[in-house]
């Protein structure tokens, strides 16, 4: 779920794996970003909205990945793939870094980009400057 | 007691303004929307708070830890969940109602423990039912946790109730009929004895399982060779 930048990379890289994927996301255009050769297989709609994930064949998938921008539509969607749907593996992406780590005691796996930027940010500035002062 | 909505669209607002009234109450209405915020925050005071009703911060500045009620009414079902979760599972709020936008979701809000659930769809829909004459059971609200819920239910020409004292109509388990509102308008609440007549309304509480027994009972009775398709399937 989400065709931008994480999303559509993610996509690519699973499909050269051989994987069956399916990606959905709200703007058609948003699918420019695949690759040429993309196997896989693209939806227009909301990835919140049950007949989109029932087309996308959530029931038979193995994993679900919320990588939309914003964060409650991520969460919401997760928590359908999960509890109404049984999908086995859920990974929600949560620019909140706190909501990230309330969801993740909820029982989705989640990740904050802002946690992990601001980490790398830091890191990269420690080799650089702080190091030379 | 503290109560903090989320969402000042017309039901949020016509919540907050009811909810000022209450000596007892306290209420914060948190509202994303600057423009509407600030108009709100001009017309009601202080209660108004422009913020992000899902975000912790913004939650935490409403004074969302001393809270004992989170109602979240806003359009959207992921941001209603999320303020829900938030408020129960990180601020330890002790009740959480969400609306329900879209009707689907409904188990799913359950399932995760959100206390009540408000759907403006089922709430319409149950409204037009009842005006339809040929209605037999519609549920009006669920009586929260005990399993039952209340329902209208009208007596059908030909139907098993009508015409039968309430103590011969074989009713499920847990069934009170409350009211009988006759044909001249007029409730009475019922005794074992009252005699059902076509037309009738009865509000009843019944357990949420009962509700194609009753229908059965109240409903005009299937036409011959529908009667049978539905016997042999």
């Amino acid at each position: 779920m989400g065709c931008g930048r994480v999303g559509a990379s993610l996509a690519a890289r699973l499909d050269h794996e051989h994987h069956d994927i399916v990606v959905i996301d709200l703007n058609s255009n948003q699918f420019r970003r695949l690759p040429s050769d993309f196997g896989g297989r693209t939806l227009v709609g909301s990835g919140t909205d049950h007949r989109i994930l029932l087309e996308a064949g959530i029931e038979q998938a193995h994993a679900f990945l919320a990588l939309a921008h914003g964060d409650n539509r991520n969460v919401l969607a997760s928590q359908i793939a999960k509890h109404l749907f049984g999908v086995e593996t859920v990974v929600t992406r949560l620019y909140d870094p706190f909501r990230a780590e309330l969801f993740q005691r909820l029982g989705l796996r989640t990740f904050s980009p802002t946690d992990i930027g601001a980490d790398l940010a830091y890191e990269a500035l420690s080799d650089r400057a702080l190091t030379g002062e | 007691m503290y109560i903090i909505v989320v969402g000042a669209g017309t039901v949020g607002y016509g919540l907050a303004v009811e909810l000022q009234g209450y000596p007892d109450h306290e209420v914060t209405l948190i509202e994303n929307d600057a423009a509407r915020a600030s108009e709100l925050h001009e017309e009601l005071g202080e209660l108004v708070v422009w913020g992000d009703g899902t975000e912790i911060v913004d939650l935490e500045a409403a004074g969302a830890g001393r809270a004992d009620l989170m109602i979240a009414l806003t359009g959207d079902d992921g941001r209603n969940l999320v303020a829900c979760q938030v408020a129960k599972h990180w601020f330890h709020v002790d009740r959480a109602i969400a609306r329900v936008n879209d009707p689907r979701n409904e188990r799913l809000f359950k399932a995760l423990g959100i206390d009540v659930t408000v759907s403006a769809a089922a709430a319409v829909l149950a409204q037009l039912e009842t005006s339809l004459p040929e209605h037999t059971v519609v549920p009006l609200m669920q009586l929260q946790g005990s399993g039952l819920e209340v329902v209208d239910l009208r007596v059908q020409e030909d139907s098993v109730a009508s015409g039968s004292a309430i103590r011969e109509l074989e009713l499920p388990y847990q069934t009170v009929f409350s009211l009988v509102v006759g044909l001249d308008g007029a409730p009475r609440v019922p005794t074992a004895d009252t005699v059902l007549q076509t037309g009738d309304e009865v509000i009843a509480v019944i357990a949420e399982d009962a509700e194609d027994k009753l229908r059965r009972l109240f409903a005009a009775p299937l036409a011959p060779e529908l009667e049978t398709v539905a016997d042999g399937g």
